[in-house]
């Protein structure tokens, strides 16, 4: 039985909360909910938008049954079926950790008191859940269950950094899709695109999916960018533990 | 077949319904900021609902039409001409090849809209052909119209058989200060008394950085119990955030879909079309409806748009009134005209 409140939002949209904090236990029971409804597929009920805690449901209610959704979420939280949960995958995403596509890479290295491969290994050694998608689209919120690096946000944020930066803090680290302000440092760039209008499916990533960086060097980085442009570029991805 | 953007006005935009079906990756629907102004554009063209025409911002277009096509135009009064003379807004024109089209400042709101019979002819991403601005992409290029532009006209399926004859009443002009109509929550707890008190109380003005992202008050601080920051969750149309500056944002059509903010309340359905036509140094005040009254509120207006649209649609049509309005000496008067 999961401990969860049921909001209204609006007269559209329903949230159901879970617990008041950012852990993959409670993110798994957003996930679990998001399917169990998916799986329901109920008449009028719209986009299911999963977050850190909470699953925003949206409903026309021209069309939408509010006593049938309610019992299903009702139903869907009191026997949570974490085994129907999709298979975890783990996405690769190549980064140059290299000069202008780092910029503070250095910086990083000396609030760490560590050297520029130790960052780069750290980084790269291990995978980042990817929590939610929002802000811009394909922004992935990702974050790992340990704490690699103990620096936070920059003093002075960036008004304007590129799109394909790879930015982190704490135990953050997010793929930046498209130029936008920023506060966070910038540790690397990907030559791929978290979301490319010319695909059919634009977004690279999904909400309960896992991201594992790869260092590349710079002739990778163009080589890949290249397939990239010409829309040739797949990110190898598989099932996590199963590499 | 289409028409040529002479001069663009300020931000002139390709809008359909939205797109939905991407929040869960971080995309917001985009859409008309009036959508009920936007329905009625298309009804009265013949079009679906939905179907894409354009959203004109506080100083409108000139388009100088090169096919024939049926038009109307609808939402914020920019003092409409056809080829120099008046042309009325909330029913069918027709135009021809050659016509001009020119749309002024707005007297009253902020956006309008001009519906073409079919539609027009811009590529549809991802389901929709609405323009993001923020994220350019859909609708003309991902972008505001430019001068010199040219959009073509998809063909109608079924154009309307008496366009002459298909009229909807004129709203009434929307005063400086709106009651705009919420549902609190869902972070309202986050708030003190007073700070409750003070939101649902006092009047905020609309600020200058308004765009189809939010709308950005301004007014008396409303106070947090202890900061305005919560763990990320969803967004919707309407959506109040609050952050510990104490100024609410109404988020609109290219809002974010997830954000960190406290939120004191969402804006109902059938109000949103209000916030739409709000421009810099309106007032609005708020005031609390329950869930089933606000879906009460919007069943009637769906209803009301059926009946307008069954009463377009149906055989009887000339029998149906047309509306006017007229000005003498400096005042307005609104007239329905109907057959008896």
């Amino acid at each position: 039985m999961s401990n969860c409140t049921l909001r209204w939002i609006g007269d559209q949209a329903l949230s159901v909360e879970f617990e008041n904090e950012i852990s993959i236990q409670v993110n798994q029971k957003v996930r679990s909910l998001r399917h169990a409804l998916e799986r329901k597929a109920l008449p009028g009920v719209g986009e299911l938008v999963p977050t850190y805690r909470a699953l925003m449901i949206h409903y026309d209610p021209l069309r939408a049954d509010l006593d049938a959704l309610t019992a299903a979420i009702d139903d869907a939280t009191a026997h949570p079926d974490t085994d129907e949960l999709p298979k975890a995958i783990v996405t690769e995403i190549p980064v140059l950790y290299e000069g202008e596509y780092a910029l503070d890479l250095e910086e990083i290295a000396r609030l760490e008191n560590r050297t520029v491969e130790d960052i780069i290994r750290i980084h790269s050694q291990s995978d980042y859940y990817v929590y939610m998608l929002g802000f811009s689209p394909g922004h992935p919120y990702t974050a790992r269950f340990e704490n690699p690096f103990s620096f936070k946000r920059r003093s002075e944020p960036r008004v304007r950094i590129p799109g394909g930066s790879i930015v982190v803090q704490l135990a953050l680290s997010d793929i930046i899709p498209f130029d936008q302000p920023c506060g966070w440092n910038i540790i690397g760039t990907t030559p791929i695109l978290a979301c490319d209008y010319r695909r059919e499916n634009p977004f690279l990533l999904q909400a309960g999916q896992w991201i594992r960086h790869v260092p590349i060097d710079r002739a990778e980085f163009l080589d890949i960018r290249r397939q990239v442009e010409l829309g040739e570029y797949r990110c190898r991805q598989y099932e996590r533990g199963k590499q | 077949m289409g028409f040529l953007v002479e001069n663009p006005g300020v931000l002139t935009t390709v809008q359909d319904e939205g797109r939905y079906g991407y929040e869960r990756f971080g995309m917001s629907p985009s859409g008309p900021m009036d959508s009920r102004a936007f329905h009625i554009a298309n009804i009265l063209v013949g079009n679906p609902w939905g179907e894409s025409a354009l959203e004109v911002t506080v100083l409108g277009p000139s388009l100088r039409f090169d096919g024939d096509a049926i038009i109307a135009l609808t939402g914020a009064n920019m003092s409409p001409r056809l080829n120099g003379a008046p042309c009325p807004m909330y029913r069918a024109l027709t135009v021809k090849a050659g016509d001009l089209l020119q749309l002024g400042a707005a007297r009253q709101g902020c956006r309008g809209y001009i519906a073409v019979s079919g539609g027009l002819d811009v590529p549809l991403v991802m389901g929709s052909r609405s323009t993001a601005l923020k994220n350019r992409v859909g609708g003309f290029q991902g972008r505001k119209l430019e001068k010199g532009d040219h959009l073509s006209f998809r063909s109608p399926a079924k154009p309307p058989v008496h366009p002459e004859l298909r009229a909807a009443p004129i709203p009434a002009p929307q005063e400086k200060e709106v009651l705009i109509r919420v549902i609190p929550g869902p972070q309202d707890d986050a708030f003190t008394r007073e700070g409750l008190e003070c939101f649902f109380s006092r009047s905020y003005t609309v600020s200058r950085d308004s765009d189809r992202m939010g709308c950005r008050l301004e007014g008396p601080v409303i106070a947090h119990k202890t900061d305005g920051n919560i763990i990320s969750d969803g967004i919707v149309a309407g959506s109040i955030q609050v952050p510990t500056s104490g100024q609410p944002i109404i988020m609109l059509a290219e809002r974010q879909t997830t954000g960190g903010y406290t939120k004191i309340a969402t804006v109902i359905t059938v109000d949103l079309p209000i916030v739409g036509q709000c421009k810099a140094g309106d007032t609005i005040r708020f005031q609390a409806v329950t869930v089933p009254e606000a879906h009460r509120l919007l069943r009637e207006q769906d209803k009301e748009l059926r009946a307008l649209q069954a009463r377009l649609d149906s055989p009887s049509c000339p029998a149906s009134p047309s509306f006017y309005r007229i000005t003498v000496n400096g005042k307005v008067y609104e007239l329905s005209v109907q057959r008896v």
